[in-house]
């Protein structure tokens, strides 16, 4: 798939903004339509059944509608957050069917946030790259990355399915991770440069 | 170390709360953490659909009918809450922290205990020494703020030491910043000094 290298704003960066300026149903359905069935799928090749996969969904729609202001497009794309706030809920409601103490963590499991992105700097493209990045990478080194991340294995299980000894999957994961964080870090720095002394508008 | 602790795929509180503090304390785990996360995010975006069940959008609504977008709470302000990573920070904001002391030594537990997990904060005090002892299991500790030494080393704030049953250490808190620590651990500590025996039974 090629990705067109130019700015056009992420859909769902705009609908999280909607949501935190406006309460914006519209733009929440439009969140819940497009990863509410790929976040099904995550959940149910990461263990969870049909029922709790759906309680982790309705739970982390819950919070994107009501923790829509802490995302900030400069610390990750809007996948990444939701990837992230299910990934977190996931943890904490196994637990609970699995019957263990019931305790709220409901404030541990928000990716934590620093700082107020400046809402005028385009952040799209350096997410963009790491799509890009991603997109190019052969098969068979983004299969292990898959399996790490989404699938949610251990170094030593990929390396039992795959046959890859332990050392070189570790090896070719942090490779591609240092390119990736190459990337996210080297439009930071521009960023940096375009904010110097900028404050916030509103 | 902090490499294979990051690419763990969390399965429990204590260890999500350990490592989301562990890319927290240093900006290189930062953005290895960040590195890591945008991956599962483009995995998402690209992922195959399973169909959801015709009520769930209806549930949904119905869940989020009267709740609002929530602001940022500020914190009080607390010497010890201000030192802490920000995941710390915001888990701990409306609880108290029940501290045991031990002489020169503060342990609070941050989570019940859950399977044989335990999630703690230890504050050693400047120049403050925890008796040797070893570790059933292992025992993750992250370095939150100051620093402290060992047998083995100098450790400094964001490091993190992976401690077993064959590790006899008496670790020391820095003489001026005194230490303040994450721990994770999969079982009991064992003193193994003169008073072994005793600290065993208070500290288990």
């Amino acid at each position: 798939m090629e990705r067109l290298m130019v700015k056009v704003k992420n859909p769902f960066v705009e609908a999280l903004q909607n949501i935190a300026e406006r309460q914006d149903i519209g733009s929440f359905k439009k969140i819940f339509d497009y990863f509410g069935p790929r976040l099904k799928s995550f959940l149910m090749k990461s263990g969870a059944d049909d029922a709790v996969a759906e309680e982790i969904i309705q739970e982390t729609m819950t919070i994107i509608w009501t923790k829509a202001d802490y995302y900030d497009p400069s610390v990750a794309s809007p996948s990444t957050w939701i990837y992230t706030i299910a990934r977190n809920k996931k943890i904490d409601i196994l637990r609970k069917t699995r019957k263990a103490v019931l305790e709220d963590i409901e404030t541990a499991i928000l990716p934590p946030v620093e700082s107020k992105a400046d809402e005028n700097i385009e952040h799209d493209q350096k997410f963009e790259m790491v799509a890009q990045y991603l997109d190019d990478l052969p098969k068979d080194q983004l299969d292990l990355l898959k399996m790490n991340f989404f699938e949610e294995k251990s170094h030593g299980e990929i390396a039992d399915i795959t046959k890859i000894p332990l050392g070189t999957v570790k090896s070719r994961i942090r490779l591609a991770l240092e390119k990736i964080r190459g990337k996210l870090e080297q439009d930071g720095s521009m960023v940096n440069l375009n904010n110097d002394g900028g404050s916030k508008v509103n | 170390m902090t490499f294979e602790i990051l690419s763990t795929p969390v399965n429990s509180p204590a260890s999500l709360i350990f490592q989301q503090c562990l890319a927290e304390v240093d900006p290189e785990n930062r953005s290895l953490n960040s590195a890591m996360n945008e991956v599962g995010g483009y995995f998402l975006e690209n992922a195959e659909t399973s169909p959801l069940s015709n009520e769930l959008w209806n549930k949904v609504l119905n869940q989020t009918k009267n709740k609002t977008s929530v602001p940022q709470i500020n914190e009080k302000h607390d010497p010890l809450l201000s030192q802490l990573p920000l995941t710390l920070r915001s888990h701990l904001r409306n609880k108290n922290i029940n501290w045991k002391s031990f002489k020169d030594v503060k342990v609070a537990s941050i989570l019940p205990k859950y399977n044989n997990e335990k999630l703690e904060l230890i504050h050693v005090m400047p120049g403050a020494k925890i008796p040797q002892h070893t570790h059933e299991g292992n025992e993750s500790f992250l370095v939150l703020h100051g620093s402290y030494s060992d047998e083995y080393g100098d450790y400094k704030q964001g490091s993190v030491q992976v401690r077993s049953d064959d590790h006899n250490h008496t670790p020391v808190g820095d003489a001026k910043t005194g230490c303040i620590g994450l721990a994770y651990t999969h079982g009991k500590i064992k003193f193994s000094g003169k008073f072994g025996k005793l600290l065993n039974l208070i500290a288990n």
